[in-house]
């Protein structure tokens, strides 16, 4: 049986805003628990939430960089469930009225271009954090503790169309969104805090069918990678059982880290009803064109653009891809080198393989001052230019990072710049053959390894001082070759 | 001079000439509201030690003038779903009978800049829901004309409160007719005012679209001292406004208009006597009357009982026991919220949740809650077309005089219709008085309710004033005049 699986992706991004999304605490990054609260993000009786525009802001700032469209009145929504770390026993949320539809996002993925349609951008606000001890389960556990500092902050949630069709497609979307976000400035973007976390829906159909499969929603994934991995299990879950006759039922399954299995949560019974209304404790949102246009104008420059960028420069799109999901530092860096050097290849390949290589081997996050984008052009001029060696570049490199110094300086002190006038090169190539006729006379009779051993005895003689290439080319025109 | 009996204008000159203080009134007040709660069981908690510490700071204020307003010294009592720092909410629930509230509702903060003496906390119906005080989980409370009678509610403590002067004036809530119903049942004035005026920050949420603070009082000039204190525009609450008043005409440049439909069957001919008796004074006066119809108003009660439980549900969802309040054991967290609620909610609560639940679920959704806010609105619609060509709206407050404590408790659908006349103003954001017109044969309060439309609340008392004095009904229940 040919099947192919057919994925979509809710995503959450905790925004950066200096409030909650509904009370006035500050969002505050702290261990410990339950300290940034009020009546209103703990639920007490008659406390009352007022949105955080801020978070209005962002969440409209990310709707219009995906391309959403814009929903000028709109309305938050209780969503009723009961669950002990959701203090009012209903979340705060956007129903049939979300801030933005039918976005689509960019990706690049095998080198290529391909587009994830996003079916809403909406506002939510978070619940509080629960512990379970004894099992990790609600209805297992032991106890449960609970911390409500996060209770409240705001959240942007990103629901895409059921397009997405691999775990690498799904990988690369997160990674994209997670970079739009970040350039935005609306979110740290930090997986591993939790200031994104995805859930995905997943479903395995026949491959001429035009209809989806049951879908089966996982939870649980904390990284790239157990995204990744869980979607391939799920996959591959799905589809044996479907090759066994088997049906797929329709539920939530807990992505098992350790075990790398997808697991069914108890399955509650029915299926959930959040019995949405329009929350009567806020008036309706208008979103007036004024308020748009002007974050419209505001908007920076967005991952696909400055991948554009990168592109016109004539780096591939796969490298553009990288250096655009990189810290803007790199990429700045990468413009202010291409830009003296004129070549796309060697700016990109140095600054991502070696400088980077350098910095990581020296345990640094951020270049010194002294370091100047000038140093890493001129190296790859100097080589481009056979004035020095590739390797010497790279031991160039290595003392700019570590002393306030300049390129020239290291070349002289470490006498890395190479013989090039001709005159003295041939100089010692005489020198070399008419110590070695003997080897003169081997490669005359054909045995070509030996020039090999020649240019050695040239660069050796020269102190390293010779260009390899250009002795070759020397003792080539001596020797008649 | 029997203090208890006077206005807070009058008293307030009292203090100022020196001839009474703040504390020989909280005495007063204090002995009263203690003898009174073995018959009445208006309060639910008195806070004599605090007050007495407040009183006699309130007399250094007025001895050396240095009082701050009128109502510096006042008693005035607090429904019991109303946030007061460091004191018990309990909402007359067992859910939350050992709940204290770490912060003050906005109209707290309002009333201490005033420094108003609150006496106590008065006893409602269940977190606000009931039109007699006897859904309450810490006993009923009784009409102080008869205390066979109930006081109404679910503001039926603060009435009871007033009508048998232990305090000056309360605070009570309105839903669907919460305050001026119990006040028309005790003789009193009740104050609903338009939907945001008066923040609900800190007020317990029954139905939020609803709710409104406001005063019951002996009089109307009390009530609208009490009103301009706790009212202004609060940015803890979103549905606060913020809005200036639009003034009404008076006299003949005024229209009065009577609502056909809560002058037909279900109202009982004595209200409906009263109607008639207010339409005469009018007359007099030179007011043109006219009779209006407004149809979906006999609707108004269906739309009510889904729009309030439905908001209702998912208000009371957050008493869990997770956080505060009572927590009843479970082998798992779910089984100790469930519990929880199963033994912290009373019967007439839980009829609502679960109506409201109902009325919200996939499938249903449509056919009841949306239905109902399709009415709503056309209901207010409605009124504001009525608006156009009248400046009061006048009816009965309640189809009937105050009826027998326990006449009602097991027909719910029959307690329900004595919301009758008082919901429309909820679901429409009126602004609804309730003044006392005279007796019943039986010797028990009625009163008429006047609405006009949002941001009148100004033009509505003072016409309501010009009503009081005309009607001249000054009666206060036998018993509690001294
Ligand atoms: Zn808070």
């Amino acid at each position: 049986m040919n099947l192919k699986p057919t994925i979509g992706i809710e995503t959450h991004i905790e925004l950066n805003t200096n409030t909650k999304m509904f009370c006035r605490c500050r969002v505050v990054d702290t261990e410990e628990p339950n300290v940034n609260l009020c009546p209103t993000c703990l639920g007490l009786p008659g406390a009352l939430p007022v949105p955080n525009e801020k978070a209005i802001r962002y969440i409209t700032l990310l709707a219009l960089a995906t391309g959403c469209s814009i929903t000028k009145k709109g309305m938050f929504h209780r969503k009723n469930y009961f669950y002990p770390d959701l203090p009012k026993n209903y979340q705060i949320s956007q129903f049939d009225l979300p801030v933005g539809e039918n976005g689509n996002l960019e990706i690049v993925i095998d080198n290529e271009k391909d587009y994830v349609e996003i079916e809403r951008v909406h506002m939510e606000e978070d619940t509080g954090k629960s512990s379970h001890e004894g099992s990790g389960r609600i209805d297992s556990a032991t106890s449960t503790s609970l911390d409500f500092n996060r209770s409240g902050i705001p959240l942007v949630e990103i629901v895409t169309k059921p397009v997405i069709k691999s775990s690498k497609e799904a990988v690369a979307y997160i990674e994209e969104l997670r970079q739009l976000a970040i350039e935005l400035e609306i979110s740290e973007g930090k997986l591993e805090k939790g200031n994104l976390r995805f859930d995905a829906n997943i479903s395995v159909a026949p491959s001429e069918s035009n209809e989806l499969g049951t879908k089966v929603e996982i939870k649980n994934m904390n990284s790239l990678r157990s995204l990744e991995r869980a979607i391939d299990f799920e996959i591959k879950r799905q589809s044996s059982a479907l090759e066994n006759g088997d049906i797929i039922i329709q539920e939530t399954r807990h992505w098992d880290e350790s075990k790398e299995t997808t697991t069914s949560m108890r399955s509650k019974e029915g299926s959930a009803d959040y019995r949405y209304f329009s929350d009567p404790d806020i008036p309706n949102m208008v979103l007036t064109d004024e308020f748009i246009n002007q974050i419209k104008e505001n908007l920076p420059s967005l991952p696909h653009e400055n991948r554009n960028k990168l592109t016109e420069t004539g780096l591939g799109l796969s490298d553009s891809n990288v250096l655009s999901k990189s810290e803007k530092w790199i990429f700045e860096l990468y413009f202010e080198v291409f830009n003296n050097t004129k070549d796309s290849k060697a700016s990109f390949n140095w600054i991502t393989g070696e400088l980077q290589g350098q910095m990581r081997k020296l345990e640094i996050k951020s270049l010194p001052n002294w370091f100047s984008p000038n140093f890493l052009s001129d190296v790859i001029k100097l080589i481009d230019e056979n004035k020095i060696s590739f390797t010497s570049g790279k031991v160039i490199l290595e003392e700019l990072i570590q002393m306030d110094t300049t390129p020239d300086e290291i070349a002289k002190r470490l006498d890395l710049y190479q013989e090039n006038d001709e005159v003295a090169i041939s100089k010692i190539v005489n020198e070399i053959i008419d110590n070695n006729q003997d080897i003169v006379e081997r490669i005359k009779n054909g045995e070509d390894k030996l020039v090999g051993f020649m240019v050695g005895q040239i660069i050796k003689s020269s102190g390293g001082s010779i260009n390899p290439g250009m002795a070759k080319e020397i003792l080539s025109k001596e020797l008649n070759l | 001079m029997e203090l208890l009996n006077l206005s807070i204008r009058e008293l307030n000159k009292l203090f100022i000439t020196k001839k009474t203080k703040p504390s020989e009134l909280y005495s007063e007040i204090f002995n009263r509201s203690a003898s009174s709660e073995a018959a009445l069981h208006a309060h639910l908690s008195l806070f004599e030690e605090t007050n007495l510490v407040k009183a006699k700071k309130s007399d250094e204020r007025f001895s050396k003038s240095e009082n701050v307003g009128l109502l510096d010294g006042i008693p005035l009592a607090i429904k019991d779903n109303i946030n007061i720092k460091d004191e018990k909410t309990t909402c007359s629930s067992k859910m939350l009978s050992n709940f204290v509230s770490p912060y003050n509702a906005t109209v707290i903060s309002k009333l201490d800049t005033e420094q108003t003496i609150y006496t106590g906390k008065t006893n409602l119906d269940e977190f606000a829901m009931g039109s007699s005080t006897e859904n309450s989980a810490f006993g009923l409370t009784r009409n102080p004309w008869n205390t066979d009678y109930v006081p109404g509610g679910s503001s039926g403590g603060s009435a009871a409160s007033v009508a048998s002067r232990s305090s000056i004036a309360a605070l009570g809530s309105d839903t669907g007719g919460s305050i001026r119903q119990p006040a028309s049942f005790c003789g009193l004035v009740g104050f609903k005012p338009t939907y945001g005026s008066v923040s609900r920050y800190g007020l317990v949420a029954f139905a939020s679209s609803l709710d409104q603070i406001g005063p019951i009082s002996k009089s109307v000039d009390d009530a609208r001292i009490v009103y301009s204190a706790i009212s202004g525009h609060d940015s803890l609450d979103s549905t606060s406004i913020n809005y200036e008043q639009i003034e009404l005409p008076f006299e003949k440049n005024a229209t009065i208009g009577i609502v056909k439909e809560l002058m037909e069957d279900g109202i009982s001919e004595e209200s409906k006597k009263e109607v008639e008796k207010v339409i005469d004074i009018l007359k007099l006066k030179g007011y043109n009357i006219k009779e209006v119809s407004l149809p979906l108003i006999k609707l108004s009660i269906s739309i009510y009982y889904l729009i309030a439980p439905a908001e209702c549900s998912a208000n009371l969802a957050r008493f869990d026991g997770v956080r505060y309040g009572l927590r009843v054991d479970g082998k798992t967290s779910y089984e100790m919220m469930e519990n929880t609620r199963a033994e912290g909610f009373g019967n007439e609560v839980k009829r609502r949740i679960l109506l409201g639940t109902y009325a919200l679920s996939a499938g249903y959704y449509d056919e009841y809650y949306g239905k109902a806010l399709r009415a709503r609105k056309k209901m207010v619609d409605e009124f504001s077309t009525i608006f156009k060509e009248c400046d009061y709206l006048i009816s009965p407050t309640t189809p009937t005089e105050a009826f027998k404590a326990g006449e009602k408790t097991n027909n719910p659908l029959e307690m329900y219709m004595s919301d009758l006349c008082t919901i429309p103003a909820n679901l429409a954001g009126l602004p609804a008085i309730s003044i006392p017109t005279g007796l019943s044969s039986n010797n028990l309060p009625l009163g008429v309710q006047i609405m006009s439309k949002p941001l009148t609340d100004n033009s509505l008392l003072d016409f309501s004033e010009m009503l009081e004095k005309e009607l001249e009904f000054y009666s206060t229940p036998e018993g509690w005049s001294k």
